[in-house]
């Protein structure tokens, strides 16, 4: 119990590396400032889309990527690293009655709720119905009372795009008139078999010619797929659910899921505490301390995986002064030099913003380096959105460079500990 | 009546706390009482949203705060460290200090008077006074107490009056602790009290008994900070002695050890040097147990303990952001193994769930807990913080404790004497 395998951060770096770590026997911590950016997300694993390798299967435009920038976190996991993980988090997630679909293949073009379309490699089944590939007319359903799903607007972008749609509201059933409403309401609603009956029957009403139907995702904490397979045996339709803004109820029964995997294995989350700093010697970290009441806590560190996240999780953060820092155990920074270089001069400028591009710098085994190019602390290793790793917002190589890296570094760090170590 | 909420720098930190919020409506999803009823519409907009429109010399905008139960949770999931659970806290002082106290909430936030009331040799009468259905029908018509809330039934014997009258008092050593019992063990349940004593003793320390008052938390949930002030300050005074000292305070109350460590501090806005050094050396008692084995000084020689048994982590020890010290510990107890229940709260949240309004919500928040703890199919749940353990019993019919009892049995301590 003395000292720990820590895992800091609650994204999906962290929860794949505190997976590991478990199954490994090694009874990790995961400690975490708050939840991660899974509650924010879609839900579906982007793990490259990049306008540099177009009209090619994913894996080959891996392939090139892992060629072209050979310190890029991709080519230190090579192809079968990339591949093991989304393997584990594909039998992960099947296990627990929410399989995810897709792979290394090719990416799977959805709609959003915009009527955008946006690829990804992997998406929950209950996503499926939404390639744009499948053709036929699509029918958008949601409510007046969810905000920011807005059917008519979908539809009417998805049209512009030659893809045949229509949007229509749907009317809550009596009972269920709330002061407020949000995408937790909703979830929790279409759990009861009442509820699924009656929007069921209005989408079968509303059908017309469509042969599939979107509804925002929100289909139910629990079980999902039994949510959407009901409603397409009522509705007569094929039935996708379509991301919404946050909170993310994908990203809430991930999370419920990470959680009942890693604490069965062994592993103990700790949410709420946030890493405030670490105490290394001849470059191994030693100890770390979190946020508590009165005083902090302080935890002896066996070896440790930093998966803060970036600037959107709180693992890099930035001033006034134009100072950019890690914010956990303040490690050494790539950034971009002053303030005037963090954007670009256009909010939604093709490039993208140099600021998000910042990262910890690693080795080949994900251990953190400092300007001089030696390893830090060798009992550390990073993964996700900490990471440097080019341009992960350009290259779409989000949540999948999380869930990837997250589980290589927790097998990596697992398999390379010295065995005393494994309980 | 006016109050004046604390301007100090705390003060300035919770405020500017709320421009972190991003209204990403994490706190929303995992807020468990904004699940279950449509009265509470969840952390942001009480919390970061409502308070833009809070101004001390006009009134509050919506007097739904009141139905948080300051379990927490929201502030443990916020991405960005906004301080949701204090914001509505002094939310709810401000109500009360332009509104005032109902009786009922001066009533269930002075602990420390209904125990001295009730515990006394004759604790029989005045619990059967308590368990009858007629009495309680009118408690809660004419003060709002729910009927079926659970109340806790009287000791006929103080903790404190145990612990000077012991026939073995402890030994003088050089390393002293002293204890916070807080008014739950002194007034209910002194068993514990005596039990944790004994788990101190068996580890070398020498227990002391420093005069305390009630902890203030129930005051401070029901919004009556200048009177929950009183009692911290009281406190303060009394135990200050012992840290210059270096004697830690140790208690076995989870939720006052968190008022002495921050609730108190943080909500009145008190931060003298006094007041900080009282909160740096108050630990909760597993806490400190855990320290103690991380000096290596903690007896693992643990008999077997052949039970599997639920523990629920609550709140009140969330909040502590330790982790789970006491699974950390009994997880040495060969033999033992212990279930952890992710539920967020319990549903009483101190005094809230005993409340007329409230109780049906406590009760649908309790309700994941107590289908864990009935699925477990154990006659006994763990639980840190006793208005908690009141609650589990109440919510399923299974006895539960606090875990030093436990360890307590796995030092092979002895069993159970009556007190005098
Ligand atoms: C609004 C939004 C929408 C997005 N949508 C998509 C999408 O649809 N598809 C996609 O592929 N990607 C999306 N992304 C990107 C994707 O979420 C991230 O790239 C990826 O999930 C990052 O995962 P992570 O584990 O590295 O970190 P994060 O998910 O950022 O998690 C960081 C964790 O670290 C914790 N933390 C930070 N600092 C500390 C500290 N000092 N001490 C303790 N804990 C700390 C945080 O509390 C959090 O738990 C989106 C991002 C945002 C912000
Ligand atoms: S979780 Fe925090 S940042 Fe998000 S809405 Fe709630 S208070 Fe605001
Ligand atoms: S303290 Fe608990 S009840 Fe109050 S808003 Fe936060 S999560 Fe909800």
């Amino acid at each position: 119990m003395t000292s720990r395998m820590i895992v800091i951060g609650a994204g999906l770096s962290g929860l794949m590396s505190a997976l590991a770590l478990a199954e490994a026997g090694l009874r990790p911590l995961l400690l975490a400032k708050g939840y991660g950016t899974t509650y924010w997300t879609g839900g579906t694993i982007d793990l490259l889309a990049s306008r540099r390798y177009p009209n090619m299967p994913l894996h080959t435009a891996l392939t090139h990527l892992i060629v072209a920038q050979p310190e890029h976190p991709y080519a230190r996991m090579e192809l079968d690293g990339i591949a093991a993980a989304v393997d584990r988090f594909r039998t992960l997630t099947k296990a627990a009655g929410y399989p995810y679909v897709g792979g290394l293949e090719r990416n799977v073009v959805l709609p959003t709720a915009l009527g955008a379309l946006r690829p990804t490699a992997l998406l929950p089944a209950t996503m499926a119905a939404g390639d744009v590939r499948l053709g036929g007319e699509i029918l958008i359903a949601g409510f007046h009372e969810l905000r920011d799903f807005f059917p008519p607007m979908a539809a009417a972008n998805l049209q512009a795009q030659h893809i045949p749609a229509r949007g229509v509201y749907l009317t809550l059933p009596d009972g269920y008139q709330r002061h407020d409403y949000s995408p937790r309401s909703f979830a929790l609603w279409f759990e009861q078999p009442n509820f699924r009956q009656a929007i069921g029957q209005q989408l079968r009403t509303l059908r017309g010619t469509a042969t599939r139907i979107g509804l925002p995702a929100v289909l139910g904490l629990r079980d999902p797929l039994g949510v959407v397979n009901d409603l397409q045996q009522i509705s007569g339709a094929q039935i996708f659910e379509i991301p919404t803004l946050p909170p993310s109820v994908p990203g809430m029964r991930l999370m419920n899921i990470f959680h009942q995997a890693i604490t069965v294995a062994g592993g103990r989350i700790q949410i709420g505490s946030e890493v405030r700093r670490g105490l290394g010697a001849e470059g191994v970290l030693t100890h770390i301390f979190s946020e508590a009441a009165a005083r902090e806590q302080r935890h002896h560190v066996a070896a440790c995986v930093l998966a803060t996240g970036g600037i959107a999780g709180g693992g890099i953060s930035t001033d006034f002064r134009g100072t950019v820092h890690e914010t956990a155990l303040n490690l050494p920074l790539h950034a971009p030099e002053s303030r005037q270089a963090w954007f670009a001069s256009r909010f939604l400028h093709t490039e993208g913003h140099p600021i998000f591009s910042a990262g910890v710098p690693t080795d080949d085994q994900f251990r953190p380096l400092d300007s001089t190019g030696h390893v830090v602390y060798a009992n550390v290793m990073v993964a996700g959105s900490a990471l440097l790793a080019g341009d992960p917002v350009e290259d779409r190589a989000v949540s999948g460079l999380a869930l990837t890296t997250g589980w290589h570094v927790g097998t990596l760090l697992a398999t390379s500990l010295p065995a005393q170590l494994a309980t | 009546m006016t109050f004046i909420i604390p301007s100090d720098h705390i003060e300035l930190s919770l405020e500017q706390s709320l421009d972190h919020c991003i209204k990403c409506n994490i706190c929303t999803t995992a807020c468990p009482v904004s699940a279950v009823t449509d009265k509470f519409p969840g952390p942001k907009y009480v919390g970061p949203q409502a308070q833009r429109f809070r101004r001390p010399d006009q009134d509050t905008p919506d007097a739904s705060v009141d139905y948080c139960s300051g379990c927490r949770v929201c502030n443990q999931v916020c991405p960005t460290g906004v301080h949701i659970a204090e914001l509505n806290a002094r939310a709810r002082a401000q109500i009360v200090a332009q509104k005032g106290l109902s009786l009922r909430n001066r009533l269930l936030g002075h602990s420390d008077w209904i125990g001295r009331m009730g515990a006394s040799p004759l604790a029989p009468i005045a619990n059967m006074f308590l368990s009858n259905g007629l009495i309680r029908m009118i408690t809660e018509q004419v003060i709002g107490i729910a009927r079926h809330a659970p109340v806790p039934a009287f000791s006929r014997y103080t903790f404190r009056s145990w612990f000077k009258h012991r026939s073995a008092p402890t030994a003088k050593g050089t390393r002293k602790v002293v204890y916070f019992h807080g008014c739950a063990t002194n007034y209910y349940e002194p068993e514990l009290g005596r039990i944790a004593v004994e788990v101190l003793e068996h580890n070398g320390f020498e227990v002391i008994l420093a005069k305390q008052g009630c902890c203030g938390l129930p005051l401070l949930s029901n919004g009556a900070f200048a009177d929950a002030q009183k009692y911290h300050e009281y406190n303060v005074q009394q135990l200050l002695p012992y840290v210059k000292q270096g004697i830690p305070i140790v208690g076995t109350s989870t939720s006052c050890t968190l008022t002495l460590k921050e609730e108190a501090p943080d909500l009145l806005g008190l931060h003298s040097d006094e007041i900080k050094l009282v909160a740096e050396n108050t630990y909760d008692i597993f806490e400190f147990l855990r320290l103690e084995h991380e000096q290596g000084r903690l007896d693992t020689n643990f008999r077997p303990v052949a039970l599997t048994l639920p523990y629920h982590p609550p709140c009140q020890l969330r909040a502590h952001r330790i982790g789970r010290p006491a699974l950390d510990i009994l997880e040495m107890v060969p033999g033992l193994r212990l279930l952890e229940s992710t539920s967020p709260c319990c549903g009483i949240a101190g005094t809230y769930g005993v409340k007329r309004e409230k109780y049906e919500i406590g009760m649908a928040v309790g309700a994941g807990l107590f289908d864990f703890v009935q699925r477990s199919g154990s006659d006994l749940a763990l639980c840190d913080s006793e208005t908690c353990r009141w609650q589990i019993t109440h919510g399923t019919g299974v006895t539960s404790k606090h875990p030093i009892e436990i360890l307590h049995r796995a030092y092979g301590l002895a069993s159970p004497s009556t007190g005098g």
